[in-house]
């Protein structure tokens, strides 16, 4: 991922959450358990993001974590699969560890089939789980840890309660991820119940903004018809205006998990093998590819190819992928590189991969700062005795902070308690980071614009928005929404106005 | 229905139309219109994006139903026979209970059924009716699509569940991507405890190579819940291609073949079944009423020393069969104060219910600015109420079903207190005349007979009814909104709780409006289809009494009568007589053939 130009406020903001929590260390340092908690929140300050990924059973969940990071790690089954909350983070060699409920964490054994983990839990049941550690030396794991989840509205309720406990503890304690990737195939009450439920408790300063909705398995639209993706992206488009879910997510893509993943893992045999099927006769390959089954007769198409190489390949094409990949290479695609590409950017991973840099690997500090302040918050308010001057602290970074009253009234416009005219909210939304927060995209110009443009830009933003500010219509919150968004130009202008090698 | 149970009854008609029993003639005559109107209505539910609308079309082979890739189909659409296509729109009954219909060119469809042309359902379409010539449809199969569930708390969830009990068969259609989910299962215990025919379905079998994997696992989910329902896996695209090409193994391939097969010989068939026994009991009734006189007379001309013993017994015969069509006959007695506990059962289950979603929801408004949560809130009060009116609505045709069925058993147990007599004491000839007491099928017949009424009627209201008509709920005073929107800049300390302590106090009050508005509306209908049933019932057997009583008081006659003949005379009438009973003796023999084979009615089979 390329480094953004990093505004000073979020490092020094880490930096006065990093002193407010050591302030906290010291005050409980006679309360061993809130002090390791407390410790334990200084230290993900140093660590990467810790990235969720949720939806209900059989959304693709680890098929879209395996795609992510690039390799067959997580495993994957036609039944109902993950069934503990297992964490994936970057580490030098492959580790595993099991962390139960109660008792010490016991190191498992790194076991490879077909590529992808063997978890054994030893016969411990799932229920006696508290989570899985895999460390794993991956280049993406290194900006975000991300945290594979059992299904909701999965049969097995106790598949479902684990999640759901773990991403929206009832009893009140903060949450241990920092942001959420929200898998759905259609919008279904279950998802949109689970949403809310999720944002209702504990979030205190914001909610969509660290979550993100994907319509998975977009290879499957339409019954995995060629254009199958094309469809999918409609209807993510129509969900994005869907109210219901403004309120609930930044913004939600279509992405086809398997296709992505094989996308990134594509060999030259797979390669091969493709062109050869390529290279059949049109109508014969189409009568073998209208189903799996028929795929898998021995006499289908090109007898050469064996049946268990067959069903290899479709395990890893999917019927979409097998279409799909024969019909580029008959187009013309000819190296194993250039399909690799095709399918990545058709799998819709590159706006995602481009959507999780937006929207949490620039914002991961503030994100992060926010997890440690809502759980300090929560010591606070939990634990008796007087803690004046450490709850001035924190309440002073809360409120003091713009990124946070950006993330609160970006969620405050997507939950529609807060309105603009229809004309300006997109404008709002942009300005606040909705889109990203470098200033380029906030300004909606293309990314490399140079600090006289971006000041400039800045500067009629500025006016306008000092003209809404004044405007009688507009109800106070309103108003108040124009000021905050006037301070955000004015923080641009301060960034990039002073002589241009202050710029990038 | 079908035409043999047709032939029949004509076959029946035409034998006793010389007796000039108009009553019987009458019954005979509605067992046929009922069997010429009955349909078989199959309703295809599941979740969203399953191929619900794929499945309909492929089965009949037609693009009925418009298929998209995003959500579609937002109106359910019954698809049934017609000699020409058509599309009739139904608007749902307005206050005089009076459906709104129209048609529309069949193009036009689109415009109407799906989400893109009618979002929302704005249209606020009851159902759309199309009609197409097809011959799996001829023998009045009825295929239902319905709007994907999504969810079963949801309006379109409960409204789902509240037509099952009306239909003869469900199909819960899931795809071959995953197994069965959370909500999928506790649709189907609950479908299954509603409706007797519930089969699942597994399309798109042709995209997924773990296709029979996630059927054995579906299969294993259902026999761990104790649901009994086959399990069809099955492939639209290839029953596409089977259907253009005309290609026999492609068609048994895509797994359609079994799911036709199903339809046929299950649904169709057990339907059918039932139509036939009723058909057969209905001819067995009619023409044994005729051969018991002819018997009568037939044992008095016989044995003419005997005949005031006969006399006797059947006067006193056709006293008790006065005395079953009286008030005071067991069988009223139970129909009566079943239907008045039932009526307070229903009511109370329901009030008690409304009762909680106010509990819930006052509690829900207390908490805040009710301005604020109002969408949500509404959204919530919608389909809780739905919710409750469909478990009301459910729960309440089961019990009427029961209760049917207790009033048919009372009634035949008294017939057969009645009939012993007449069979114990007159020997040979009268043996087949208790026979007609022993249905095995009966109760159920009647039961499901005088609830079809039901059909139709209570769908409109839950179906978009909780959506549209009810609306005392969708907006609380708006002015009082206004007003504290201008006032919210200035209002401070107790202005503002002033303000919303009286937001409060109208939501309550509009919650209050709607959860009277669910009772009263969501009552009445219960009420109605209570009344309905009892009136049917009553009518039904009270009919069924009279019909006895006139065939008894015919015996007599005919046995009084041969009291009075000389000896040729009845030498000349014996001969007659018994050309008579062979004649009728055909006619059963053709009804019992309408039976299964291996369960035959009467206890007697030398006599067949």
């Amino acid at each position: 991922m390329t480094t953004g130009p990093i505004s000073p406020t979020p490092a020094t903001l880490t930096g006065a959450v990093r002193d407010v929590l050591r302030l906290a260390v010291d005050t409980y340092r006679h309360q061993p358990r809130t002090a390791d908690t407390l410790r334990h929140q200084l230290d993900r300050l140093d660590q990467p993001l810790r990235v969720a990924i949720a939806g209900k059973v059989k959304a693709g969940k680890s098929t879209l974590l395996n795609a992510l990071v690039g390799e067959a790690i997580a495993p994957t089954d036609a039944g109902e699969c993950t069934r503990v909350v297992t964490w994936y983070r970057n580490g030098l060699s492959p580790k595993i560890v099991l962390h139960p409920k109660s008792g010490p964490p016991t190191p498992l054994p790194v076991v490879r089939r077909d590529a992808a983990l063997d978890i054994d839990l030893h016969g411990m049941p799932a229920e006696q789980v508290d989570r899985l550690v895999v460390d794993w030396p991956a280049q993406s794991l290194r900006t975000m840890t991300l945290i594979d989840t059992p299904g909701i509205a999965s049969l097995s309720t106790e598949n479902s309660k684990r999640t759901v406990t773990f991403l929206d503890p009832q009893d009140d304690t903060p949450t241990e991820v920092d942001a959420v990737i929200y898998l759905m195939r259609h919008l279904h009450v279950a998802d949109a119940e689970f949403l809310t439920s999720f944002h209702d408790r504990g979030m205190v300063q914001a909610n969509a903004v660290n979550t993100v909705a994907i319509l998975s398995r977009a290879d499957e639209i339409g019954g995995g018809r060629v254009d199958a993706m094309l469809a999918a992206r409609a209807i993510a488009s129509r969900y994005r205006a869907e109210p219901a879910l403004r309120g609930l997510c930044q913004t939600v893509v279509a992405v086809a998990g398997l296709l992505a993943h094989t996308g990134r893992t594509l060999r030259q045999s797979d390669f091969m093998l493709l062109t050869e099927l390529a290279d059949a006769p049109r109508d014969k390959l189409d009568a073998a590819l209208l189903s799996t089954d028929r795929f898998l007769r021995a006499d289908a198409v090109l007898p050469s190819i064996t049946v268990d190489t067959r069903r290899v390949l479709l395990s890893r094409f999917g019927i979409f992928g097998i279409r799909l990949s024969t019909m580029l290479i008959r187009q013309g695609v000819r190296t194993p590189t250039a399909l690799a590409g095709e399918l990545v950017g058709r799998s819709g991973l590159s706006d995602l991969q481009r959507l999780l840099h937006l929207q949490f690997g620039e914002r991961r500090d503030l994100l992060k700062a926010r997890s440690a302040l809502l759980a300090l918050d929560h010591v606070l308010r939990t634990t008796p005795g007087d803690r004046g001057t450490l709850a001035a602290q924190v309440e002073r970074i809360l409120t003091g902070t713009h990124e946070f009253a950006e993330l609160h009234l970006l969620s405050a416009l997507r939950a529609g308690s807060v309105t603009f005219p229809r004309h300006l909210t997109d404008e709002a939304e942009r300005l606040l980071g909705g889109a990203g927060i470098a200033p380029a995209v906030r300004l909606n110009l293309p990314p490399g614009t140079g600090p006289g443009e971006l000041s400039r830009a800045a500067h009629i933003a500025l006016r306008q928005w000092q003209r809404h500010a004044e405007n009688p219509m507009f109800g106070r919150r309103t108003a108040d929404a124009c000021r905050l968004i006037v301070r955000t130009c004015e923080g641009i202008l301060a960034a990039h106005t002073p002589p241009p090698t202050a710029g990038r | 229905m079908a035409a043999e149970p047709v032939k029949t009854i004509d076959l029946a008609l035409a034998a006793i139309s010389q007796y000039k029993r108009a009553d019987l003639d009458a019954r005979l005559r509605q067992a046929k219109a009922r069997l010429l109107n009955d349909h078989v209505r199959v309703v295809v539910v599941g979740e969203f994006k399953k191929g619900k609308s794929m499945l309909v079309n492929a089965l009949v082979g037609a693009p009925v139903c418009p298929v998209f890739d995003d959500v579609s189909t937002a109106v359910p659409t019954v698809v049934r026979h017609a000699e020409t296509p058509t599309v009739t729109l139904v608007r749902a009954p307005d206050a005089n209970g009076i459906a709104q219909r129209h048609s529309v060119p069949v193009e036009q469809l689109p415009n109407y059924a799906c989400e893109q042309g009618n979002p929302g359902n704005r249209e606020r379409l009851d159902h759309i009716e199309v009609g197409i010539p097809r011959q799996l449809l001829a023998n009045g199969l009825e295929l239902v699509d319905t709007p994907g569930v999504g969810g079963l708390s949801s309006v379109h969830g409960a409204a789902t569940m509240a037509t099952l009990p009306s239909a003869d068969a469900v199909l819960l259609v899931s795809d071959a991507s995953q197994e069965y989910t959370a909500p999928e299962m506790e649709f189907l215990r609950q479908a299954s405890a509603a409706c007797p025919n519930v089969a699942c379905v597994l399309t798109k079998i042709d995209a997924y190579t773990d296709w029979r994997t996630i059927e054995e696992l579906n299969r294993g989910h259902l026999a761990k819940a104790g649901i009994k329902a086959p399990l069809f896996a099955v492939s639209t695209t290839l029953r596409w291609m089977a259907l253009q090409g005309g290609d026999a193994d492609l068609n048994a391939e895509s797994g359609y073949s079994d799911l036709v097969r199903y339809l046929r010989r299950d649904v169709l068939a057990k339907a059918g079944e039932l139509a036939n026994r009723s058909t057969a009991h209905d001819v067995l009734a009619v023409t044994d009423q005729i051969a018991g006189s002819l018997r009568a007379e037939q044992s008095a001309a016989q044995n003419p020393e005997k005949i005031q013993e006969l006399i006797r017994q059947l006067t006193d015969a056709e006293r008790r069969a006065t005395g079953l069509r009286e008030r005071s006959a067991r069988w009223q007695q139970t129909l009566n104060d079943g239907v008045a506990d039932l009526n307070a059962d229903i009511d109370y289950d329901l009030r008690d219910r409304v009762r909680e979603i106010l509990r819930q929801g006052d509690e829900a408004l207390v908490s805040g600015d009710p301005t604020k949560t109002w969408d949500q809130f509404s959204k919530w009060v919608q389909e809780a109420a739905a919710a409750a009116a469909s478990a009301n609505f459910i729960w309440a045709s089961q019990r009427a079903r029961y209760l049917a069925q207790r009033v048919a058993e009372h009634f035949d147990d008294e017939r057969q207190h009645l009939l012993p007599t007449l069979r114990t004491e007159s020997g040979d000839p009268l043996r087949s005349v208790p026979e007609l007491t022993t249905r095995p099928a009966e109760p159920w017949g009647i039961a499901s007979r005088a609830l079809t009424g039901l059909r139709g009627s209570y769908m409109g209201m839950l179906m978009f009814g909780m959506l549209g008509t009810l609306v005392g709920l969708a907006l609380i005073n708006p002015i009082s909104v206004g007003a504290g929107l201008l006032m919210g800049g200035k209002a401070i300390g107790d202005e503002r709780k002033r303000i919303i302590a009286k937001r409060q106090n109208d939501a309550k009050v509009a919650l209050r409006r709607y959860a009277d508005d669910v009772t009263f509306h969501v009552g009445k209908d219960s009420r109605d289809m209570l009344r309905r049933m009892q009136r049917d019932l009553r009518d039904h057997f009270t009919a069924q009494a009279e019909q006895m009583k006139r065939s008894l008081q015919e015996s007599l006659q005919a046995a009084e009568k041969s009291v009075k003949a000389s000896k040729s005379e009845r030498e000349t009438r014996l001969a007659e007589i018994q050309a008579e009973l062979q004649r009728l003796e055909a006619v059963q023999r053709q009804a019992r053939a309408l039976l299964p084979a291996g369960k035959p009615v009467s206890k007697e089979g030398a006599a067949a």
